[in-house]
């Protein structure tokens, strides 16, 4: 794993700012590796061997992502919306698991950490890299256990929601009287008044040559409007 | 695992703690010690102390005794030249002076370490002076039995740098002073300053090596600065011309002499045209006229650091504002006074 620097420097250049948040993520990143016995996850041998279950979606997060090399696309990365500063992270080799927990009392300790330091996330960003871990953090062995369906690698499972045909992937189908039924068809979505449109250049593709994508065009406009006029079928 | 029985129904059991007897005025300390077997005489004096109930323990294996914690509380805490008395009291570690020094406390260490529930320690302020077998701190875990992790990572908080507490022996320096201004330098006034910086110089455990005058006038002083150095002082306070007059050229004396660093003003009363500066790692002070007057100044709260081996920048002399404005008491109490204790 390369040193706390050069990840703090790399994460921020990937989530797109420097921030407390980093440095809190990076560390947690780095404690959590450490604890679990993998100490450069981002490499080929150790890359399958690491789930991380992030508590928040918050700067840290970012962090904690870049630093482990977990990604949601690869099911390394769980997000559980906790709201809670926290991650697990889980060796899934060996079965080991801790949850380290981002300290509330850490943030009342910026002060005495970085004296003299002007503004708020300044000083927080360097009073989060002065602080020990025993004081930044505390930690839970904890247990996860991850269900075969949660695993990285191909999709095992697939069902059809009887209702709207979609397919359901990973056991995330829900059965509701004998119904097989995706989540939005049995408890409703995170979106509401759905309607199925067409939409301009529709038969575009990567291959596609000299034909503009740009959706401002005065043109384009008129074509999307009239087009979201028409009633989904 | 803790059970409360009744006090009539307790003899023959192991008491749980110590249990503190107070008299007003006359007496304050544990009447009976932990681990002590209750026998029937025990049962009224304890009433007395209003003990109805006594605690049994059955420790779990994660669970720790108040005694144990603030034994691994107290070893954590101390470092160097800072120990634990000795079995606690009460519950309660005392951390003493291992020798004679300047205390230094981590208090980030120290605010971090009191974050942790159920934990406290309290200690003496920062750059005090203290003598070999001095209270310095004291520390107890709160609750009579807890968790072990908490006081263990508490510990792990207190050890960060070392521990918490230490005790910086003063070094003995060699000091030569300077006594600028023409006022003395021709003879016009009898010298003051120069006794006034021997007496606080002496009292650190230094010594004078030699005494210097100068008029106001920058080349002398560099040249007085060099004289000394060239003696073997490897440490220079310099009086007066620290202000803002035209005659007043001490400061640029210094720096013809090769200084290296110099902080000229601090955040203190009396005090503020107080001047710290090096040539190298030597250092030199620069004391303004104040001192001749009033018995304690910024002097006395920088020359201990400086003698520590504390390098004392810009920042420790603008962090001595909270707290930096002496009250002029009729009669002088520091250090038993709040003057330059909030940094």
């Amino acid at each position: 794993m390369k040193n706390f620097k050069e990840l703090l420097s790399s994460s921020a250049k990937a989530h797109g700012h420097l921030c407390p948040g980093q440095a809190v993520g990076v560390r947690m990143a780095m404690l959590g590796c450490r604890l679990v016995g993998l100490d450069n996850p981002t490499e080929h041998s150790q890359i399958k061997k690491l789930l991380v279950y992030v508590e928040m979606d918050r700067c840290a997060a970012d962090a904690i992502a870049h630093v482990t090399g977990a990604k949601l696309g690869r099911r390394s990365l769980k997000f559980t919306d906790y709201g809670i500063m926290a991650a697990t992270f889980v060796n899934v080799e060996t079965g080991s698991a801790f949850r380290v927990i981002s300290t509330e009392e850490a943030r009342d300790l910026v002060t005495l950490y970085a004296p003299g330091v002007r503004g708020k996330a300044s000083q927080q960003l360097m009073a989060y890299q002065q602080m020990p871990d025993s004081v930044l953090f505390r930690v839970q062995q904890v247990r996860v256990p991850v269900k075969d369906s949660d695993l990285p690698g191909p999709t095992r499972y697939k069902a059809i929601c009887s209702r709207c045909g979609q397919v359901v992937r990973d056991r995330r189908e829900v059965l509701v009287d004998g119904e097989v039924l995706c989540k939005p068809c049995a408890h409703g979505a995170y979106f509401n008044e759905a309607k199925e449109i067409t939409w301009p250049e529709m038969n575009w593709t990567p291959a596609s040559t000299g034909v503009s994508r740009e959706p401002h065009r005065k043109h384009d406009q008129r074509i999307l409007h009239a087009h979201a006029e028409i009633p989904s079928h | 695992m803790i059970k409360k029985i009744k006090v009539q129904d307790a003899v023959g059991t192991k008491l749980a703690h110590d249990i503190t007897e107070i008299r007003p005025g006359e007496f304050k300390g544990p009447a009976f010690r932990k681990d002590h077997t209750v026998c029937d005489g025990d049962i009224c004096h304890l009433q007395r102390l209003g003990k109805d109930h006594l605690y049994v323990l059955d420790l779990e294996q994660d669970e720790i005794h108040e005694n144990d914690a603030a034994l691994i509380l107290g070893e954590a805490l101390a470092g160097d030249g800072v120990r634990c008395e000795g079995a606690p009291k009460e519950g309660k570690v005392r951390l003493l002076a291992e020798r004679d020094g300047l205390l230094m406390v981590d208090t980030a260490a120290l605010a971090a370490f009191n974050m942790v529930e159920e934990v406290m320690c309290a200690t003496l302020h920062r750059y005090t002076l203290v003598k070999a077998g001095e209270l310095v701190a004291a520390t107890r875990a709160i609750p009579l039995v807890m968790k072990r992790v908490p006081i263990e990572r508490a510990a792990a908080i207190a050890k960060q740098n070392g521990g918490v507490l230490s005790v910086k022996t003063l070094r003995k320096a060699k000091v030569g002073l300077i006594i600028t201004g023409n006022e003395v330098y021709h003879g016009r006034i009898k010298d003051r300053f120069g006794p006034i910086l021997t007496e606080k110089v002496k009292a650190m455990g230094s010594d004078v090596m030699g005494v210097e005058f100068a008029a106001d006038d920058a080349d002398m002083i560099g040249k007085a600065i060099r004289s000394h150095l060239s003696k073997g002082c490897d440490f220079l306070l310099l009086s007066g011309g620290m202000s803002v007059d035209p005659d007043d050229v001490t400061r640029h004396g210094i720096r013809l002499a090769g200084a290296t660093e110099v902080h000229y003003g601090s955040a203190v009363l009396p005090g503020a045209m107080f001047l710290v500066a090096y040539i190298g790692d030597l250092p030199i002070l620069g004391v303004p006229a104040c001192a001749l007057y009033h018995k304690t100044t910024i002097l006395d709260l920088v020359l201990p650091r400086i003698l520590a081996g504390e390098h004392v920048t810009r920042a420790e002399l603008a962090f001595l504002g909270h707290g930096g404005l002496c009250r002029d008491c009729e009669e002088c109490i520091y250090p038993h006074c709040p003057f330059g204790k909030g940094s």
